[in-house]
């Protein structure tokens, strides 16, 4: 029989730069998992894409063995990258931190269209304006 | 070491901007605890795949948890954090739970599920805390306790190694055994006879984990465990270098193995991910030595080459 799944772990960490400080150490270690081979082998896949945060839903079996998928990064990881900016705003219905162009928006929309639970690419279009508004970005025509 | 745990339950729609702010406040990541994950899975039916050992409550929200140290920024974060909230909604603030946790309430915890492990063909890893299983008899049993560093014996890539140095060690070698963390291979390739074994590591916490678990095994005089950063200050000649790291790693390596090998001495280079397996295969003809031997074992590729 197959083994079975005890736990799914979803993390966000910085690709190719995984520690075994929290949260992945905390997150592991209450499930058994071993820390430092997650480590090494998350590094490794992720290795091309170092700069962005990268999803990972992290599946443990009973014996403790893992096995685990990489997803695309995070709406807010791209945005930021488009705008050029280190953090979103604090305060964003009042102070905004940069304007993107609507077909930016639309670019990020299709990369993140596998992973996002949306139908349509105008759907997914308008859930990453509202991540966008959240950090205080201002879409702009163009 | 003390650490904040900072948890807030959210709608699905604001995990990625929450997530967000934990990033902006400098966490490192975040956990991302989503009960839609579990439920999609449970949702297929599939019962004989899965047992899992907590079940959310069916409509709760998903938690993210982030993690800061416990220093003198810690409250001008946490005022950060709870004003970037707002942002997004006023109640989040309330939805707040933090907890003072301490590095060894996890990083002890896996020790729960570490059994001994077969390794190659002759040796038992025993956990230095377990007693010793009488069924072991026959096999060369090595007490380890990885702490935290890397080699439990469990991994493929250590695996491959152990297999390697099983048909390279005969007695007598030098060796240098390049990121050693637990110091698990350099023990192995001691107990096989190999007469001197330099073990390097640039981590201090593998050069710490690495001293206790040579000491255990009462190999002290064979293994010189220091910590430095790959063979920089190494000027002696060696039968054998082993290096079960990454491929990024054995790249900055690989122009000194040559110097490093006598003639005829072998070089086992392990922790390749398979993506990488035809680029390390040609940088280690590249760098003059000649493969002899490739095994693979799921995502990983171990190579065994030979100054000619």
């Amino acid at each position: 029989m197959a083994k079975r799944v005890v736990a799914i772990i979803k993390l966000q960490v910085a690709a190719g730069k995984a520690t075994p400080a929290p949260p992945v150490g905390p997150a592991l270690g209450q499930h058994g998992v071993n820390i430092m081979a997650f480590v090494k082998e998350y590094n490794e896949r992720t290795a091309a894409q170092a700069g962005l945060i990268i999803p990972v839903e992290i599946s443990v079996f009973e014996d403790r063995s893992f096995t685990f998928i990489t997803k695309t990064p995070p709406a807010a990881v791209l945005l930021k990258k488009a705008a050029g900016i280190e953090s979103g705003s604090g305060v964003p219905n009042k102070t905004k931190v940069a304007k993107l162009a609507q077909s930016k928006i639309r670019e990020i929309a299709e990369t993140k269209m596998q992973d996002l639970n949306a139908a349509t690419i105008e759907a997914a279009i308008s859930m990453i304006e509202g991540t966008a508004r959240s950090m205080g970005i201002e879409v702009i025509e163009g | 070491m003390k650490w904040l745990e900072i948890s807030v339950s959210v709608r699905a729609e604001d995990i990625e901007s929450v997530s967000n702010i934990y990033d902006d406040i400098g966490t490192g990541g975040v956990i991302i605890e989503d009960p839609a994950i579990i439920y999609d899975v449970l949702s297929l039916g599939n019962i004989e795949t899965v047992a899992f050992e907590t079940i959310p409550e069916q409509g709760s929200l998903p938690i993210i948890k982030g993690y800061l140290p416990m220093d003198e920024k810690l409250s001008s974060r946490l005022a950060e954090f709870q004003t970037a909230l707002v942002g997004i909604n006023s109640d989040y603030p309330s939805k707040i739970n933090i907890a003072e946790i301490e590095d060894s309430s996890w990083s002890e915890k896996w020790r729960e599920f570490y059994t001994p492990v077969k390794l190659g063909d002759r040796f038992l890893i025993q956990p230095s805390w377990l007693p010793i299983d009488e069924a072991s008899e026959g096999l060369l049993i090595i007490e380890m306790d990885p702490g935290m560093a890397f080699g439990c014996g469990n991994h493929p890539t250590t695996a491959m190694c152990v297999e390697m140095l099983e048909k390279i060690v005969f007695g007598g070698e030098k060796v240098i055994d390049v990121g050693t963390g637990s110091g698990i291979l350099s023990i192995v390739a001691a107990l096989m006879g190999a007469s001197s074994i330099i073990a390097v590591d640039s981590d201090s916490v593998a050069v710490k984990v690495a001293r206790e678990n040579v000491q255990a095994n009462g190999l002290e005089n064979i293994i010189n465990v220091r910590e430095g950063n790959l063979t920089s200050g190494i000027f002696t000649k060696f039968d054998i270098v082993v290096a079960n790291i990454v491929a990024d790693v054995i790249n900055s390596l690989l122009p000194s193995v040559p110097h490093l090998l006598k003639d005829g001495g072998k070089f086992i280079a392990s922790g390749i991910i398979a993506g990488r397996r035809e680029e390390m295969a040609r940088n280690i003809e590249n760098s003059g030595l000649k493969i002899i031997k490739v095994i693979n074992s799921g995502e990983w590729t171990g190579f065994l080459a030979e100054k000619p």
